[in-house]
């Protein structure tokens, strides 16, 4: 279970001139999720999804100022050490970040990517790494064989596949994922979806996913919150905030896309 | 007619980094003085091209483009900078898209000085400024500021907006214009938008979302992979899709009033 407690995230502001001011980007948010489910954080760019995931494993930019806690089975990960919240990185809590299928290193092949992972994290020799791989490839909905093509020779949709095996390498338990799906086609959004469920369903992970695109987050997840500058303004299962949206700003939010969905 | 498409295809040729790609094949459409259309389909499917073909930008291989009665393969020079000033364009990147060094009020007016002239000015000012207030930045901290500072991707599609209709186009072409919107305000465009035709714009509205399509016309085009797969009216194609892809489509489409066990039971909401 991860328990955030009254978080608050705080960062310095870059101004033309240098940094100077401060944004509050969270305002004491407190939200629980289990292992075994699927979350969805959804609001609008700049709400704050991003900062809250990014605050879990520990991940915010220096200089940022945190408060309150994010406790992982009872631990508070607000007061770990970077060497403590290394040890937690990837084999517990392995994060998806805005952008992943962006973010190959174009010279390496995807299943190198891979290894160098198995090797730096889990110490696997070359060839289990190998064998592994080919596993990793597989939860992800890839072909095996994709591992010796480069980044460049696969689509968008194969890309984001390919950050999620990444992010499955050393078995994590939680699974942080940052939309994952923007900028790709309807069909392919659909199929990744799937996968990031089906792993929620068959190996137990714990998963909160970030999305500004609420017909998408609701569509997957057990339970739904909505942020809006800074602060939760709603929590529930999906069924409940689209039927009795309890804050005026996420009733407006739902209404604007039902009315969208509805055929005049 | 307004628009007249013929049997249009498009090839790109091969260079150094890839090979020929044929981008548009065989599509006609049609479009009388006040109709409007939205064109549908994934990346690469061809609807960018489709919009620069009717703005001129790119060259029919094969078929024709007419705009307002006139071959624009042919068109050049005074004739064909008629035609497109008779056109509002809003790119799909308000990033390369807006002169930077403008303020917003400036790259709006932008247009409106170039054609009319500076003695028109004043008259521009106050049409950009009710435009800008209608699409909800018309602060005066946002007016004069710089487009490439402190303005987000949303407030940028919403000046470009303004931008394409301060001249009041006869068609008005929009590749994803909401995209980087939030859905109150997207919303709020599409009214502003529907306000103008119902005053007698036309516009070919480019979307990858079909709701959002139906939304801001009723009839509509499916593309894939540079074919017209499926054309008529949105409606008809949410309901029930004759072409495999487009059938694939709408089984994606994630839809908030089926969500959880939601069965589209009304609360008087």
């Amino acid at each position: 279970m991860i328990s955030i407690r009254n978080l608050s995230i705080t960062y310095g502001r870059m101004t033309s001139r240098g940094r100077s001011g401060e944004t509050r980007a969270v305002k004491n948010l407190s939200l629980s999720v289990e292992k075994g489910k699927l979350f969805a954080l959804a609001g609008e760019s700049g709400s704050g999804k991003s900062s809250v995931l990014m605050a879990i494993p520990g991940l915010l930019p220096e200089g940022t100022r945190v408060s309150g806690e994010i406790l992982l089975d009872g631990r508070n990960l607000t007061a770990l050490s970077e060497e403590e919240l290394n040890a937690l990185r990837w084999r517990r809590i392995a994060l998806i970040p805005q952008g992943a299928m962006n973010s190959f290193t174009p010279v390496l092949t995807v299943g190198r990517h891979l290894e160098e992972v198995l090797d730096v994290h889990l110490g696997l020799s070359k060839r289990s790494a190998r064998e592994r791989t080919d596993e990793l490839l597989g939860m992800a909905g890839l072909d095996a064989s994709l591992a010796s093509r480069y980044p460049h020779e696969l689509s968008g949709g194969q890309k984001q596949r390919a950050a999620i095996a990444l992010a499955l390498a050393c078995d994590p338990d939680w699974l942080l994922c940052d939309e994952p799906t923007t900028a790709l086609d309807v069909i392919t959004q659909k199929g990744i979806v799937d996968t990031l469920k089906s792993l929620v369903e068959t190996k137990g992970v714990g998963m909160l996913l970030v999305s500004h695109d609420l017909p998408l987050a609701a569509s997957v997840c057990s339970r739904l919150f909505i942020m809006k500058e800074g602060a939760l303004v709603e929590e529930g299962t999906p069924r409940e905030i689209v039927v009795h949206p309890k804050n005026p700003h996420s009733a407006a939010l739902v209404n604007a896309l039902l009315e969208l969905e509805r055929e005049e | 007619m307004l628009l007249d498409i013929r049997k249009l295809t498009i090839d790109f040729p091969p260079s150094r980094k890839r090979k020929a790609v044929r981008a548009l094949e065989d599509v006609s459409l049609r479009l009388e003085a006040g109709e409007s259309v939205s064109i549908v389909g994934e990346s690469g499917s061809g609807k960018t091209t489709l919009i620069r073909c009717i703005s001129g930008h790119v060259t029919p291989t094969s078929g024709s483009v007419s705009l307002f009665g006139v071959d624009i393969a042919r068109a050049a020079g005074r004739r064909l900078v008629d035609l497109r000033r008779r056109c509002g364009v809003v790119s799909q990147d308000p990033y390369g898209s807006l002169p930077p060094t403008l303020t917003v009020l400036e790259a709006v007016m932008e247009p409106w000085i170039l054609v009319r002239g500076r003695e028109e000015r004043q008259a521009g000012e106050r049409t950009a400024r009710a435009l800008l207030e209608e699409l909800g930045i018309g602060r005066e901290e946002i007016l004069s500021s710089r487009v490439r500072l402190s303005l987000s991707g949303g407030q940028r599609q919403r000046v470009a907006i303004a931008r394409s209709l301060v001249l009041e186009p006869e068609l008005l072409l929009c590749d994803e214009p909401t995209s980087m919107q939030d859905a109150s305000t997207r919303g709020d465009i599409l009214r502003i938008l529907q306000r103008r035709q119902e005053a007698g714009m036309s516009m070919i509205f480019v979307t990858h979302d079909l709701f959002l399509a139906r939304k801001a016309a009723s009839r509509g085009l499916v593309l894939y992979r540079g074919e017209a797969v499926e054309e008529g009216f949105c409606r008809d194609f949410l309901a029930s899709p004759q072409h495999p892809y487009t059938k694939a489509l709408v089984a994606a489409l994630p839809k908030l009033s089926s969500s959880g066990t939601y069965a589209g039971e009304s609360d008087g909401r």
